[in-house]
C-alpha cells in the first residue's frame, strides 16, 4: 500500500511535468510546421523529393507527365529503346522500363495480352500475332525506327571464306543441307560446321528464314540456339569451323574477336561487307528494318506513352542510333512516323 | 590411451594388428581434400570477380604503398599487440570497428529507403498509428488487468485494424505537419536515445545514469541537425546515421568501460587508428598525385541507375528493388512457413488413417523444395499476374513468387528445428499442467527458434539471388527509377546482372557485371551476418 501511495504522489508531479513539457513542446513545434499538400517541396532535406513525386501523380495533365511506360520485345531493338529511355528520363518524370524478351516472346506474353505499351521487333508483326492482339482488344501501330545489317561471322582463323551468297547460306542453314565446309566449296576444309544462331522466339530467326532460306523453310535443328548473342560470339571464337549470325551492334563490339563475312545476294552479285554505310545505301543485302509497335489504346489514353513515342521517333533519326550500331531513320521516314503517331493517338 | 596399459594382458583386439589405421587416415584426408576443394573454388571465384570489379592493377603502386604504410601497418601492429596481451582487447578492438561499420551500412540502407521510397509524412503517420495502437493495447491491459483471452484479442484487433489505420489517415490528411527534420529527430533520434537510455539504466541498475545517457545522446543528435547542410550532412543523413551507427557504438563503449572499471579499455581506440590511417592516406595520395584503382565498384556505381555507357552504369534501382522484394519475401513466406511446420509437427495426427495424408503432404513439400526456380516463375506468372490480375513485373508479384519458391525450404528446416526440441521438455510442460498451446508458445517455439532462424536465413540467402522467377514474372531488364512502393515495377540485382552479361560491350560483360556481383554478395553476406547475430543472441538466452 505504501508503495502505491508513494507511486501516486510521484505520478502527479510527473504528470504535471509531462503536461507542461508537452505544451511547451507543441508550441515550439507549431512554429516549425509545414503543409504537405501545398508546399512539401521546401520542407527541407530529402522530404522535398518525395513530396514532388507525390504531387506528380495527382496532376497528370500538360507537361506534368508521370506514370509508367512498359517496353518489351526484341533483344536487337533493346539497346535502342534502353538508350532512348535513358535520355528521355533525364528530363521527364516518367518511369520507362525496357525489357528484352525476343520479338515473338514480347508479342505473345506481354504486348498482345495487354501488359505492355510498346513492343520492339526485329521483323514485321505476323498475322497470327495481329490476330492474337485483336482478340485481346489491342491494336498494334507499326513504326520503323532503325535498320540493322544482320552480320554473318566466322572464326578469325577461317581464312578460306570471305564471301557467301544467299544460296550458300541457305545450304548451310536449311535442314538436311550441307554438313561440311567442303560441301559448299571443294577447296574448303572437309570439316563439319559448328553453328550458332538465335533461338526461335527471336525476330532475327524469323527474318533469316523468310529472306535467306525462303518463305516456308525452316532452320536446321542441329545448331546451338541461344537468346544471348554473346554466346554466339563466344561459340564462334571457340572453334575454327564455327559460324553464326547476329545484329551488327554485337559485331561492332567484337571486331577483333570474330570475322564478318561479306554477303552477296546471288552468285554473280557483288560481295558487300556489313557496315552502317552499306546498310544505309541499301547495298548490303542483309540489311533489315527494326520496328517498334505501340498499342493504340496506350497512345490514346496514356499521355506519357504518347510523349515517349514522340521523343523516340524524333531521336531515332539522330546519331544516338548509329552510336549503338544501327542505321538511323531518314528524315522522311521520321516525318512519316510522326504524322502516323498523330493520326493514331487522336491528338 | 589405455592401450599401453591393456597391452600386456594380451587380450585386447588392437594387439593382433588386424585393425589398420590406414582407412581412417585416408578417409580423413579425403574429407579434408573435399573441404579444401570447395573453399578454394568459391574463394577463387570471389577473388576473380572482385579483381574485375576493383581493377587493382590500374592503381599507381605508390597508392598502395601509401595506404600500406598509413593504414595496414599501424592497424595490424596494434591488433598484433592486442592479440599478444591475451586479455580480449583484440575482440574489443574488432567489435568497436565492426559495430559502427555495420551501423553505417544499415543506416545508409534506411536512408536510401527514406530518400526514395517512403515519404516522410507517411512515415510520421505510420509511427503515430503504431504508437496509438500499441498504446491502446497496453493501456487496456493496465486498466483492466489480465482479462480473458478473447477480450484481449478483441482489443488488439480493434487497435491494429481500426484505430491504427484511422490515425494514419487522419495524420496523412492533416493540413499542417512538423517539418521533415523534426520528424526525423523525433522518430529516429528520440527513439534511439530512449532505447539507449533504457538499456543503460537497466545495465547499471541506475535510473539517473540512464537519464544522463538519454539526455547526452538526444542533445548531441539535436545539435547535429543544425550543421550547415552544404557540407552534405543534411538533417536526415545526420539523424539516421547517428541513430544507427553512433548510438550502438556508444552503447558498446559504455559496456566495455563499465566492465573494465579502472583499467583503460585501449581496444576502443582501434577504430580511431583505422579512420586516421584512411584520412592520412587519402590526403597523402592526393598531395603526391598517386591515382587509385579505376574501380567499377564505386560510390557512383552504387548511387546511379543503369546506363548505356559502362562508366555511368549503376545498380541503385536494382538494389532498392531487391531490398523491397526481400521485405515482401520475408513477410509472405516466414509466418506461413513456420505456421505450417508447427502444424505438421505439433498438431497434425501422427497415427491413424489421417497420418497417411500428413505423410503424403510432407513428402510433397520435400519434393517442392527441389522444383526448378523457373517453374515457380511460371507459377507466379499464372497465379499472381494472370489469375489475380496484378500488373506484371511489380515488387509484390516478384516477392511473393520468390516467397513461394523458398516456402518449402523454410517449412522443412523449421520442421527439423521443432523436431529437435527434446520430447522430455514437452512432457515436463504438460506435467506441470500447461496446455498444448502454452507448451508450444513457451517451450517449443523459444527452443526451436535459433534453428528456425538458421534455416530461414539460408532460404533468404537463396531468395535474393534468384533470377529465373523474376524473368518469368516480367521484371524488366532496365528500370531506371527505384520503386516507390510495393506496387511499382522493379528490377532486382540478379536481374540487372543478367542484363549486363547480355550486353554487347566487354566493359559491361566483365567490369560492370563484376561490380554488380560483388554488391549482391556483400548485401547477402551482411544480411546473413545480421541474422546470425540475432540467432546467436536467442541461442545464448535459451
Amino acid at each position: 500500500m505504501t508503495q502505491q501511495t508513494s507511486d501516486g504522489t510521484d505520478g502527479v508531479s510527473r504528470r504535471k511535468f509531462l503536461v507542461g513539457a508537452g505544451t511547451a513542446g507543441m508550441l515550439g513545434i507549431a512554429g516549425c510546421t509545414t503543409n504537405p499538400g501545398a508546399s512539401s517541396g521546401n520542407s527541407g532535406g530529402s522530404g522535398g523529393g518525395n513530396g514532388s513525386s507525390g504531387n506528380g501523380s495527382s496532376g497528370g495533365s500538360g507537361e506534368n507527365l508521370s506514370g509508367e511506360v512498359i517496353v518489351k520485345g526484341s533483344s536487337t531493338v533493346y539497346p535502342v529503346s534502353a538508350a532512348i529511355a535513358e535520355e528521355y528520363m533525364t528530363n521527364h518524370d516518367v518511369n520507362v522500363s525496357v525489357d528484352s524478351t525476343g520479338s515473338g516472346g514480347g508479342f505473345q506474353n506481354h504486348f498482345c495480352p495487354g501488359n505492355a505499351d510498346i513492343n520492339g521487333a526485329s521483323r514485321a508483326i505476323k498475322d497470327s500475332e495481329v490476330q492474337l492482339c485483336s482478340d485481346n482488344g489491342v491494336e498494334p501501330v507499326e513504326f520503323q525506327i532503325a535498320s540493322d545489317a544482320l552480320t554473318v561471322a566466322v572464326n578469325n582463323e577461317a581464312d578460306w571464306v570471305d564471301c557467301l551468297s544467299f544460296d550458300q547460306l541457305a545450304q548451310i542453314w536449311k535442314p538436311d543441307g550441307a554438313q561440311t565446309w567442303s560441301d559448299i566449296n571443294s577447296d574448303w576444309p572437309d570439316e563439319e560446321f559448328e553453328l550458332y544462331g538465335p533461338a526461335s522466339s527471336s525476330g532475327t530467326f524469323d527474318w533469316f528464314i523468310e529472306n535467306v532460306i525462303g518463305e516456308d523453310g525452316s532452320l536446321r535443328s542441329d545448331y546451338e540456339p541461344t537468346e544471348n548473342d554473346n554466346r554466339i560470339i563466344q561459340g564462334i571464337q571457340g572453334s575454327e569451323y564455327a559460324m553464326g549470325f547476329f545484329g551488327f551492334a554485337y559485331y561492332e563490339e567484337n571486331r577483333e574477336n570474330v570475322k564478318a563475312v561479306q554477303i552477296k545476294e546471288n552468285a554473280d552479285g557483288n560481295c558487300v561487307e556489313p557496315s552502317i554505310e552499306n546498310a544505309k545505301s541499301g547495298d548490303y543485302p542483309m540489311a533489315r528494318p527494326l520496328f517498334i509497335y505501340a498499342a493504340q489504346s496506350s497512345l490514346e489514353e496514356k499521355q506519357q506513352v504518347y510523349s515517349f513515342m514522340e521523343y523516340y521517333l524524333n531521336q531515332a533519326e539522330t546519331d544516338l542510333v548509329s552510336e549503338i550500331g544501327y542505321v538511323p531513320t531518314s528524315t522522311e521516314l521520321r516525318d512519316e512516323n510522326l504524322s502516323k503517331l498523330e493520326e493514331y493517338s487522336g491528338n | 590411451m589405455a592401450t599401453g596399459h591393456d597391452g600386456p594382458t594380451g587380450d585386447w583386439f588392437g594387439n593382433s594388428e588386424q585393425i589398420s589405421r590406414l582407412p581412417g587416415k585416408v578417409f580423413a584426408a579425403t574429407c579434408l581434400a573435399a573441404t579444401l576443394f570447395g573453399i578454394v573454388m568459391v574463394a577463387g571465384l570471389l577473388v576473380y570477380v572482385t579483381k574485375d570489379a576493383i581493377r587493382p592493377l590500374t592503381a599507381n603502386p605508390g597508392w598502395f604503398l601509401v595506404f600500406f604504410l598509413t593504414l595496414v601497418v599501424p592497424s595490424t601492429a596494434l591488433l598484433a599487440y592486442f592479440g599478444r596481451r591475451r586479455d580480449g582487447e583484440a575482440t574489443v578492438a574488432l567489435t568497436a570497428l565492426g559495430i559502427p561499420f555495420f551501423g553505417l551500412l544499415l543506416g545508409s540502407g534506411v536512408l536510401m529507403l527514406f530518400i526514395d521510397v517512403i515519404g516522410i509524412f507517411e512515415w510520421l503517420a505510420f509511427v503515430a498509428a503504431t504508437i496509438v495502437a500499441v498504446g491502446v493495447i497496453l493501456g487496456h491491459r493496465r486498466v483492466r488487468g489480465r482479462t480473458s483471452f478473447l477480450e484481449e484479442l478483441l482489443v488488439g484487433v480493434v487497435a491494429l485494424v481500426g484505430l491504427g489505420p484511422v490515425t494514419y489517415q487522419f495524420i496523412s490528411t492533416f493540413p499542417t505537419l512538423p517539418q521533415a527534420w523534426l520528424i526525423y529527430l523525433f522518430t529516429f533520434g528520440l527513439g534511439g536515445a530512449a532505447i539507449a537510455g533504457l538499456l543503460v539504466a537497466r545495465r547499471r541498475n541506475d535510473r539517473r545514469a540512464g537519464l544522463t545517457a538519454f539526455t547526452a545522446l538526444f542533445v548531441t543528435v539535436t545539435a547535429g541537425v543544425f550543421i550547415d547542410p552544404s557540407t552534405g550532412i543534411t538533417p536526415p543523413v545526420w539523424v539516421i546515421l547517428f541513430t544507427f551507427a553512433a548510438i550502438p557504438t556508444a552503447l558498446y563503449a559504455e559496456g566495455v568501460v563499465r566492465r573494465r572499471q579502472g583499467s583503460l579499455p585501449v581496444g576502443l581506440f582501434f577504430p580511431f587508428v583505422v579512420v586516421a590511417g584512411m584520412l592520412v592516406g587519402a590526403v597523402l595520395v592526393d598531395l603526391l598525385g598517386f591515382a587509385g584503382p579505376q574501380a567499377w565498384l564505386d560510390i557512383q556505381f552504387l548511387t546511379s541507375a543503369n546506363s548505356r555507357f559502362p562508366e555511368e552504369a549503376g545498380i541503385y534501382p536494382a538494389l532498392i528493388g531487391s531490398i523491397l522484394m526481400m521485405v515482401v519475401v520475408a513477410i509472405s513466406s516466414f509466418p506461413i512457413g513456420v505456421g505450417a511446420a508447427l502444424y505438421l509437427e505439433e498438431y497434425a495426427p501422427s497415427s491413424g488413417p489421417l497420418s497417411v495424408v500428413v505423410k503424403f503432404i510432407e513428402i510433397n513439400i520435400a519434393n517442392l523444395a527441389g522444383v526448378p526456380s523457373v517453374v515457380y516463375g511460371l507459377l507466379g506468372l499464372a497465379l499472381f499476374v494472370n489469375w489475380l490480375d496484378f500488373a506484371s513485373g511489380i515488387v509484390v508479384v516478384g516477392g511473393m513468387t520468390v516467397g513461394l519458391l523458398i516456402l518449402p525450404i523454410i517449412i522443412i528446416s523449421a520442421q527439423e528445428a521443432i523436431r529437435a526440441v527434446p520430447g522430455s521438455l514437452r512432457q515436463a510442460s504438460y506435467g506441470m499442467g500447461a496446455t498444448r498451446w502454452q507448451t508450444i508458445r513457451r517451450v517449443v517455439l523459444p527452443e526451436a527458434l535459433p534453428g528456425i532462424l538458421t534455416g530461414s536465413i539460408l532460404a533468404f540467402g537463396r531468395a535474393i539471388g534468384e533470377t529465373a522467377p523474376l524473368l518469368m514474372i516480367g521484371a524488366a531488364a532496365s528500370v531506371f527509377r527505384a520503386p516507390n512502393g510495393f506496387f511499382d515495377i522493379f528490377s532486382a540485382m540478379p536481374r540487372q546482372i543478367y542484363t549486363w552479361v547480355g550486353q554487347p560491350s566487354q566493359e559491361f560483360q566483365y567490369g560492370v557485371m563484376a561490380a554488380g556481383v560483388v554488391t549482391l554478395v556483400t548485401v547477402m553476406i551482411s544480411m546473413n551476418a545480421a541474422a546470425i547475430l540475432i540467432r546467436n543472441k536467442y541461442e545464448r538466452r535459451s
